[in-house]
């Protein structure tokens, strides 16, 4: 130490300085510390090991997006999820939602083992199983009704077996399940989300909603979605939109009755009267008809209507016509049509806004329109139809059951190809339809429905349910009522073969355990494997084939290793290891574009409706007059100029903007408007509507902690006009009433929401779903079992679990589409009442099954369906009869 | 479930069965596996048996008497209902969850799950599930290879392997020092909390007292206390790691 003497703090920091100086360009320092997160996609490392950590890809399945994902496995545990860099459409980004998913894995409230009921239904006394005894139980309940629809020689029978699911992406499995059975009773979710768009679209242009070039348009027209948060493919539909909005500069104009953050983020932000985008749409069509700014070619040659047939049919939908419905200005209406046909190319985007009303179809419809008329359909930067792949199903592939099922297709509503789930509990109720064994799977009516009590007065009659099985990992709503819980596992513990149209690359991805199944649980599909063997364990029934798999990997393999293409790149072995097929390229880290070896941008593939029919195709076709190309009885293409192209999965091969099939039960076959009741509602009274948020679902996410944090609480947005009124302040406690009954919550008062409307988000309001999201730990600390005292001291530091809306949400069905029109409950909203407390819901079940005849009245022999349809030119006293009928438009 | 894997001691001279070491080797062995085993899973109709009839005096002996109810109440539907209370109680969602792991870090399948499963198959033992959602870390099990390791500690002794004896006896105390100790003792005051059979309440404020009775005789007065504070804690409700958050980019 001699040799250097004392040094002073001072004489450090000026030596410092001048090693600073002097460095100059020269980078000092470590050159083994990197930042973290600095590169997706690749490598990881534990932070305190140094260990590297095993990647595994994977599907994400915490909403309907279905996202490509890589999850990170240290020690056999999930440590981390990231997206998967090779999927195309994704392009390595998870939303909150996903990439809070391990939670889902080791949420302490998870069911672990097969529970069947003790105590009454929905009393909440279990004894565990196991899986063996569990599938044993369901198989014996099934095959009671299989024997007896087999003594009575009455195949309708077994349709009295009931499978409801709300997210069912097991790739085919629940219909082979279904099927196998001789059930045709299959329900889905689809009419409480976005059915009536589908049903606005796939009859004009073939399945499945549009995939929008948002990264190379100029012009978006949004109805009514929220995009850049939640709506269908968020992920990649909101990473595009911003390359095409910040990269492309695109111009952004958003309808919608809520400030959205997809308003907010637009170049004009316009908020009509609910349920009117069609009027605005019409008019706009208007305007571009009638000003000649139409693609008078791609009308003439793709479409089975005239430029003169639409502008005749568009006559009343003046701008004016549209802003005395609307709101909306006519000029500012008139200004965009001009714009939007103007400026190339363009493409309007809609999900739940325009479709959730009864006669969302029509709506759908009105909007698709306009991109059909500038002809800015399938043009780079345009409208574009989805893109996915299919994988084959092993065989053999049970057939359908032999009768259709009342329920799943329900007589008056012909044209609503996604289901009526919504209209089951009544139909039942009146005798419509029988159930014995009813199925739940990925769903909880008890809260996601309108008029949510009314199934969990029926799921709790065991005359009207008598055996009711839930395949749920937690305990939901719906899950409490069950005799028999079969736990699955969690979207990152399973397989499945996916394939979403999240964008303009089509791809297959997979979802595989990225961990093993914890604490020994077994995933869906070997139980759906367990069950039928049990069923027919000797195979006399001729079902057991179907489920002649070894293992679910061999099922998997079935999918994965007889695609062309997919086969000699290794099948489901190449599946597992990069979790997508094909791989286009890379994502270029300065432009987020996909990219191949030389770094140049890897398009989409454009125009697939013009695509040459090969000549093996059309050998022994026949051209009609139209130039509808037919093969076998079927439509394959349609001749244009000479060329034989593909087309459209129409009869026609065209866009059909007109309707044949909705003209022959008395809906107009054109895109149309009508005002809707709640048009007409009184001065004093208030629109609901419903919205989601950027980081839950609607019922599956309530109980993660990190999302719970995030969003926890669901205040009624309410006009500040409209607050004032009402004597309303921010915060105030506040009775929120419809026909139905009330709720009771808080106000939350914003200019961002229509004067005419009050908006409540469904994320919250849980009175089940695990502690988190029901904060039992804090309202009944004693009697939950984690808690022995109110005081919460660490990290839970929230107290409101929020207030749903659905109790007091009506039932009210669009008759085409079947979607419900979740934005059609009008409401009077006031401050709340002595003895009024927050939380409180009050609501009448006799009222919500007097909603169900009402509806009815609007389906297509319904007397207000006449009423309404007076336009249409058909024998309103020749109708088709109801009958059972296989679904479709 | 335990299940042996391989003895570690290697076969010396038998020495006297009746030392005083032993017969607390044997009382412990016993003792840890009749309370490991009520707690692991439900009762079934032996084990109800047992304490009906040999096992009721020395219970009540020691100031547990089993109530009327459990005495008295047909066999099949007692043990529905001590079946229904072990899911309500240990199973279902929303239960007294009875992991280690879940006390610790809020999340099923943690680090103690880890510690809990290495200090098995250091003292020669594995894990094995019966049901699914059955982990190391459960609370039946960690008393189950308490009885484990004082049974080992018998054995060894009546062989006369007093080295394998010492290091079994080590390895118990060690385990229920720092695997059992820091939380199992106010656990069980909470789940009895939780109760609502008498049989289930009594179960656990028996446990709770054993181990503090063990507890206390093998540490010293200052890690008691640590202990006894440790045991005030609530389970974790969340499980906050920083380091986790940050690298899941949150």
């Amino acid at each position: 130490m001699s040799d250097i003497g004392h040094i002073s703090r001072r004489d450090f920091i000026k030596l410092g300085t001048a090693v600073g100086a002097a460095a100059g360009a020269l980078s000092l320092g470590s050159r083994r510390l990197v930042a973290m997160e600095a590169d997706l996609g690749g490598e990881d490392f534990s932070s305190t090991t140094g260990a590297k950590r095993e990647s595994v890809p994977y599907t994400c399945l915490a909403c309907n997006i279905e996202d490509g994902g890589v999850a990170f496995v240290e020690n056999g545990r999930i440590v981390k999820l990231e997206g998967n860099m090779d999927h195309p459409n994704t392009r390595g980004k998870l939303c909150a939602k996903g990439n809070s998913g391990f939670l889902h894995v080791y949420d302490p409230d998870r069911i672990m083992t097969p529970l069947l009921r003790t105590g009454s239904r929905g009393e909440g006394k279990w004894k565990r199983i196991s899986y063996e005894e569990a599938t044993s139980m369901l198989a014996k309940k099934l095959r009671e009704v299989i024997d007896r629809s087999s003594a009575k020689h009455d195949p309708a029978i077994l349709n009295e077996i009931v499978f409801k699911w709300g997210r069912n992406r097991t790739g085919g499995a629940v219909a082979r399940f279904m099927h196998a059975l001789g059930s045709n009773t299959m329900l889905n979710h689809t009419n409480i989300c976005e059915s009536s768009k589908k049903v606005g679209l796939e009859p004009s242009w073939g399945p499945d909603i549009e995939s929008c070039d948002w990264a190379n348009t100029k012009y978006i027209i949004n109805f009514g979605s929220n995009v850049l948060e939640t709506a269908y493919f968020m992920n990649p539909n909101a990473q595009r939109l911003v390359d095409g909005v910040v990269g492309n500069k695109a111009k952004l104009v958003s309808f919608d009755v809520r400030m959205s953050n997809t308003s907010g983020y637009a170049d004009e932000a316009y908020y009509p009267y609910p349920g009117t985008d069609a009027a605005i749409a019409l008019a706009m069509a208007h305007v571009i008809m009638n000003e000649g700014l139409y693609d008078a070619e791609f009308v003439r040659d793709w479409t089975n209507v005239s430029a003169r047939q639409l502008i005749e049919h568009l006559k009343p939908y003046t701008p004016e016509f549209a802003e005395q419905e609307s709101g909306v200005p006519a000029r500012d209406i008139r200004r965009i049509a001009h714009e939007f046909a103007t400026t190339k190319p363009a493409t309007t985007f809609s999900y739940r806004g325009p479709c959730k009303h009864v006669y969302g179809a029509y709506q759908e419809a009105a909007i698709h329109m306009l991109n059909v008329i500038t002809g800015n359909v399938e043009k780079k930067g345009g409208y574009c139809l989805p893109r996915g792949m299919g994988w084959p199903q092993p065989e053999p592939n049970p057939p359908k059951g032999k009768t259709p099922s009342p329920i799943a297709t329900p007589p008056l509503y012909p044209l609503a190809s996604h289901h009526v789930s919504t209209h089951t509990p009544y139909m039942v109720m009146n005798g419509e339809a029988k159930v014995s064994v009813w199925m739940s799977y990925y769903d909880n009516p008890v809260y996601t429905y309108p008029s949510s009590h009314v199934w969990e007065h029926f799921l709790k009659d065991e005359k009207l349910v008598p055996f009711l099985v839930s395949f749920s990992p937690y305990m939901s709503e719906t899950t409490e009522l069950a005799d028999l819980i079969i736990p699955d596992v969690t979207y990152l513990e399973r397989h499945d073969p996916e394939s979403m149209p999240s964008g303009l690359y089509p791809c297959l991805s997979i979802r595989q355990p990225v961990v093993k199944p914890l604490g020994g649980t077994q995933e869906f599909r070997q139980t759906l494997i367990d069950v039928i063997h049990k069923v027919d364990p000797d195979g006399s029934l001729g079902i057991k084939k179907y489920f002649a798999f070894n293992s679910v990997e061999e099922w998997m393999k079935a999918h994965f290793d007889n695609i062309p293409g997919l086969k000699e790149d290794g099948g489901y072995d190449f599946m597992k290891k990069k979790g997508v097929w094909p791989i286009y390229g890379k994502v270029d880290k300065d432009t987020a574009k996909l990219v191949d070896g030389n770094g140049n941008e890897v398009e989409p593939e454009y125009g697939l409706h013009k695509k040459e029919l090969p000549a093996s195709d059309m050998a022994d076709a026949e051209v009609d007059e139209n130039g509808t190309i037919s093969k076998d009885g079927h439509a394959i293409g349609v001749r244009i100029d000479n060329r034989n192209h593909v087309g459209f999965g129409t009869p026609s091969r065209r866009i059909e903007l007109y309707k044949e099939g909705f003209k022959k039960f008395g809906f107009n076959p054109l895109p149309v408007y009508k005002r809707l009741p709640s048009r007409d509602k009184q001065p004093d009274e208030l629109v609901l509507t419903t919205y989601k948020v950027n980081v839950h679902t609607q019922s599956r996410t309530a109980s993660i902690k990190y999302l719970a944090e995030l969003y926890h609480k669901n205040p009624a947005w309410i006009n500040p006009g409209s607050a004032e009124k009402r004597g309303i302040q921010d915060g105030d406690l506040i009775r929120v009433t419809s026909k139905l009954g009330h709720i009771v919550t808080r106000a939350h008062v914003t200019e961002g929401i229509h004067p005419e409307v009050i908006a409540i988000s469904t994320a919250c309001g849980h009175p089940a779903y695990g502690r988190l999201a029901q904060l039992k730990q804090k309202q009944a600390a004693a009697e939950w079992a984690q808690g022995g005292d109110s005081d919460i001291d660490n990290n839970v530091w929230w107290d409101d679990r929020g207030v749903h809306p659905n109790p007091i949400i009506r039932l009210a069905v669009d008759p085409i589409g079947g979607s419900q029109g979740w934005y059609d409950t009008v409401v009077t909203v006031s401050k709340a009442q002595s003895g009024d407390e927050y939380g409180d819901v009050k609501v009448s079940l006799e009222e919500s099954i007097k909603d169900y005849n009402e509806t009815l009245r609007y389906a297509y022999n319904g007397d207000l369906h006449r009423q309404n349809h007076q336009e249409v030119d058909i024998d309103w006293d020749d109708l088709p009869k109801p009958e059972l009928h296989a679904g479709g438009h | 479930m335990m299940q042996v894997q391989h003895q570690t001691a290697d076969a010396q001279t038998p020495v006297d069965a009746g030392g005083p070491a032993q017969v607390e080797s044997q009382a412990l062995a016993g003792l840890y596996g009749l309370l490991g085993r009520c707690l692991e899973e439900e009762i079934d109709l032996g084990l109800l048996r047992l304490i009906r009839t040999e096992l009721r005096a020395p219970l009540a002996e020691v100031g547990w008497q089993l109530d009327a109810d459990f005495i008295e109440r047909p066999e099949e539907e007692l043990l529905a209902a001590l079946a229904e209370e072990f899911t309500g109680l240990f199973v279902a969602p929303g239960c007294v969850s009875p992991y280690a792991s879940v006390f610790e870090t809020g999340c099923m399948f943690r680090e103690p799950c880890d510690q809990a499963i290495a200090a098995y198959r250091e003292a020669g033992w594995d894990y094995r599930r019966c049901m699914s959602g059955e982990f190391p870390d459960h609370v039946g099990t960690m008393l189950g290879f308490l009885a484990a390791l004082a049974d080992a500690e018998l054995e060894a002794a009546n062989r006369g392997d007093h080295g394998a004896a010492e290091l079994a006896r080590k390895r118990r105390n060690l385990f229920l020092l720092e695997q059992v100790g820091p939380w199992v003792p106010g656990w069980c005051r909470r789940a009895a909390e939780n109760t609502l059979l008498a049989f289930y309440r009594q179960l656990l404020l028996f446990v709770e007292q054993f181990l503090w009775q063990e507890l206390a005789a093998i540490t010293d007065r200052r890690r008691l206390k640590e202990l006894i504070a440790l045991n005030r804690r609530k389970p974790k409700r969340l499980d906050y790691d920083a380091d986790f958050r940050k690298a899941s980019g949150l």
